[in-house]
C-alpha cells in the first residue's frame, strides 16, 4: 500500500505534505490519485464505496453479482482517472460509471434467463385478490407480529415487482428512493436529460403499482 | 405563472402527483398543483395513496440491509479491490520481440495448411521474385569468359535447327551478347558471346554444314563470327563457307568477312581457289577485290610510305576503294600466284565484268613488267 503522505504530483500535492489524507477535499484527492498516488485513491474508493455496494446490491439482489460490479466499476475508476477533468463532481462521475456496470450487468442478466436470480415465491392466489394497500392500514407499532408479517409480504411483492422494470426504469427508482439523489443528479450519473429520468420514474412507479394491486 | 391564470384539471394533476409525493416538482407545478388539490378530492386520494406507496417503498428494508449486515461484504470487496490494484501496480514483464507471432501459433495449430500455404508462397516467390529485382543487382552480371565443358553435345548439335540469333538480346546485356535460339528436342537459347564454347560451336556449325541450315541463318551466323575473325576455329569455318558453301551470297559474305585477314596465307589461298573454281561471276569478282586487298596489305606492311592512287581506266568499273598502285616485289611466290591468276582470268574468264575487274586489278596492282 501506498503512504499517507502522498508523492508530489500536480500543483495541489503540496498539501499533502503538512494535511493527511482523510483531512483533504474530494477534489485533492482526486488530483493526488491522478498523480499516481495510490493511497489518494483508496480513500476515496472507501469515501465513496459503501452507497456504491449499496447501489449495487439493491439493483442485482444478489451478493456476487454486486461484487463484481463494485470490482468492475472502481477498477474502471483506477484506470480512467487520468480521464477525469472536474467538469462535474467526482461522485457524480463514479456513479455515472456503476449505474453504467450495473446496467451492463442488469442486461446481461435479462439476455441469459439463465442466470437471473431464483423466482421469490409468493402466494399467487391472494396477489390477485388482496390490494396492496390493505397491508398497509395498520401502522400502530404495538401490532408488531402482524406489521413484521405484511411488511415481509410487501417487501417479497415489490423484489417481485421490481424484477419486472427495465434495468434503467430500476435504477431510476433506485437512486430516486433509496440513494436519495435528485433527478438531475440522477441524470447526471445516467448520462441523460432529467426530463429523460422523470419519464423512466414514472413508468416505475406505474409498473409497480400495477403489479402491487389495483389502486386505481 | 399564478394559479388565478391558469388551473390544472385531473387529467394534467395526475402525472405530476408521483413528482408531487417525491419533492420533484417545479415552484409553479407546485402552486398549480395545490390549488387544484384543494379543490379535487379524486386528486388528493390519489397523492396520499402515492403518499403511501412511496412511503412504504422507502421504508422497507433494502436487498442491502440484508445481504450485508455485517459489513463483511464491503471489506471483502475492499481486500479484493487492493489486490487487484497491486496486481495492476506490478510492472508487467516486458515480452519478448516475436516476429510473426500470430502467424507462427497459427501455423502450430494448422499444420496441414501452413504446409500447403508454405509450398504456394515459395512457388510464387520463385516464379515471381526474379523478375522483380532490378537488373544490376548482380544476378546477371557481365558474361565472363570462362572455358567450360560444352553443354551442347554433337549428337544435339546434329540434331538441333536454329530458330533464331538475336544479336542484341536487351538493352542491358553485354557487348558482343548473343543470343541463339535451338530447336533440338527441347529448345534451348544460347546466351553469350563469342567467348562462350557452345555459342562458338553452334555458329561454326551452322556456317560448315550448310545443307542443314537455311542460308539467312547461315549469313547470321557470318556476321557474328567475323569479329573474331583471328580466332582459328572460326577462321577455318569461315573458309569451308567461302569455298564450298552452296550459296553464292553466303561465300560472298565469307569471303569478306575474310578481308581483314586477306594477306594470309591460307586465306589468299582460298581466294585463289574462289578465283578459279567458284562459279558465281560475283563471288570472283569478291575474290579479286580480297586479292588486291591482300597484295595492299603486304605492301602497307613492306613500303611505310606509299604514291597517290593514278585514276583507274576504266570509269564504269566498281572499283575497289583507290589505293596505291602496289610496289611488289614481282619474284615474291606469293605475288606471283596471284598476278597469274588474274591474267588467266582477264583472259579466260566466261564473263565480262570479271575480265574487266581482272585487268583493272592488274594495272592497279602495278609494275608493267609483271603485266
Amino acid at each position: 500500500m501506498a503512504d499517507n503522505a502522498g508523492r508530489s504530483g500536480g500543483p495541489d500535492a503540496v498539501l499533502t505534505t503538512v494535511i493527511s489524507l482523510p483531512e483533504l477535499d474530494e477534489r485533492s484527492l482526486v488530483i493526488e490519485a491522478q498523480a499516481g498516488n495510490r493511497a489518494a485513491f483508496e480513500e476515496l474508493v472507501r469515501r465513496f464505496d459503501r452507497d456504491v455496494l449499496r447501489l449495487a446490491l439493491n439493483l442485482m439482489k444478489r451478493p456476487e453479482d454486486a461484487r463484481d460490479v463494485y470490482q468492475e466499476a472502481f477498477l474502471k475508476v483506477y484506470r480512467n482517472l487520468h480521464r477525469f477533468r472536474f467538469e462535474c463532481s467526482f461522485y457524480t462521475w463514479l456513479y455515472r460509471i456503476v449505474t453504467n456496470v450495473c446496467l451492463d450487468h442488469l442486461r446481461r442478466r435479462q439476455a441469459r434467463p439463465e442466470d437471473q436470480a431464483p423466482e421469490i415465491h409468493v402466494n399467487r392466489q391472494e396477489e390477485g385478490t388482496r390490494d396492496f394497500f390493505e397491508f398497509q392500514r395498520e401502522h400502530r407499532p404495538a401490532l408488531d407480529p402482524e406489521r413484521r408479517l405484511m411488511g415481509k409480504e410487501i417487501r417479497t411483492r415489490i423484489a417481485l415487482a421490481m424484477e419486472r422494470l427495465s434495468p434503467r426504469e430500476r435504477v431510476v427508482f433506485e437512486m430516486k428512493h433509496y440513494q436519495g439523489l435528485k433527478l438531475r443528479a440522477i441524470g447526471d450519473a445516467l448520462g441523460t436529460t432529467e426530463e429523460t429520468v422523470k419519464n423512466s420514474l414514472f413508468r416505475a412507479t406505474r409498473k409497480l403499482r400495477q403489479e402491487l394491486g389495483e389502486l386505481r | 405563472m399564478s394559479t388565478r391564470e391558469f388551473r390544472m384539471n385531473c387529467s394534467e394533476a395526475a402525472p405530476l402527483l408521483v413528482f408531487l409525493a417525491c419533492d420533484e416538482v417545479t415552484a409553479q407545478e407546485r402552486e398549480a398543483l395545490e390549488a387544484h388539490l384543494a379543490d379535487c378530492d379524486d386528486c388528493r386520494c390519489l397523492l396520499a395513496e402515492e403518499d403511501a406507496f412511496q412511503e412504504c417503498a422507502v421504508t422497507l428494508s433494502q436487498a442491502a440491509d440484508e445481504l450485508d449486515r455485517s459489513g463483511t461484504l464491503l471489506a471483502q470487496c475492499r481486500s479484493e479491490l487492493a489486490e487487484s490494484l497491486d496486481e495492476m501496480a506490478v510492472p508487467a514483464e516486458p515480452r519478448r520481440w516475436q516476429p510473426f507471432g500470430f502467424m507462427r501459433r497459427w501455423m502450430a495449430l494448422r499444420p496441414g495448411w501452413s504446409a500447403a500455404g508454405l509450398l504456394a508462397a515459395g512457388a510464387i516467390l520463385g516464379v515471381q521474385l526474379l523478375q522483380w529485382l532490378p537488373s544490376d543487382s548482380g544476378l546477371r552480371g557481365t558474361a565472363m569468359p570462362v572455358s567450360a565443358a560444352p553443354r551442347v553435345s554433337d549428337d544435339q548439335l546434329a540434331k538441333m535447327a536454329v530458330s533464331g540469333i538475336n544479336f542484341a538480346p536487351s538493352a542491358d546485356a553485354a557487348p558482343g551478347t548473343l543470343q541463339v535460339q535451338l530447336r533440338a528436342e527441347q529448345p534451348v537459347v544460347l546466351s553469350g558471346s563469342l567467348d562462350d564454347v557452345d555459342v562458338r560451336r553452334v555458329l561454326t556449325y551452322v556456317v560448315r554444314n550448310s545443307d542443314r541450315f537455311d542460308a539467312g541463318v547461315r549469313l547470321d551466323c557470318l556476321d557474328a563470327l567475323r569479329s573474331r575473325i583471328h580466332d582459328a576455329e572460326i577462321r577455318g569455318a569461315l573458309l569451308d563457307a567461302a569455298r564450298r558453301d552452296e550459296n553464292p551470297a553466303v561465300r560472298m559474305k565469307a569471303l569478306e568477312a575474310l578481308r581483314e585477314v586477306a594477306g594470309e596465307e591460307d586465306v589468299r589461298d582460298a581466294l585463289l581457289q574462289s578465283l578459279n573454281r567458284d562459279a558465281n561471276p560475283g563471288v570472283r569478282v569478291e575474290a579479286v577485290n580480297l586479292l588486291v586487298r591482300s597484295l595492299e596489305l603486304e605492301s602497307v606492311h613492306q613500303m611505310p610510305v606509299a604514291p597517290e592512287a593514278p585514276e583507274a581506266p576504266d570509269s564504269d568499273m566498281p572499283m575497289v576503294a583507290p589505293t596505291a598502285p602496289v610496289a611488289i616485289a614481282a619474284g615474291r611466290p606469293s605475288v606471283v600466284r596471284v598476278v597469274r591468276a588474274l591474267e588467266d582470268l582477264q583472259h579466260n574468264d566466261p564473263n565480262r565484268y570479271v575480265r574487266l575487274r581482272s585487268a583493272a586489278a592488274l594495272r592497279q596492282i602495278g609494275p608493267p613488267d609483271v603485266q
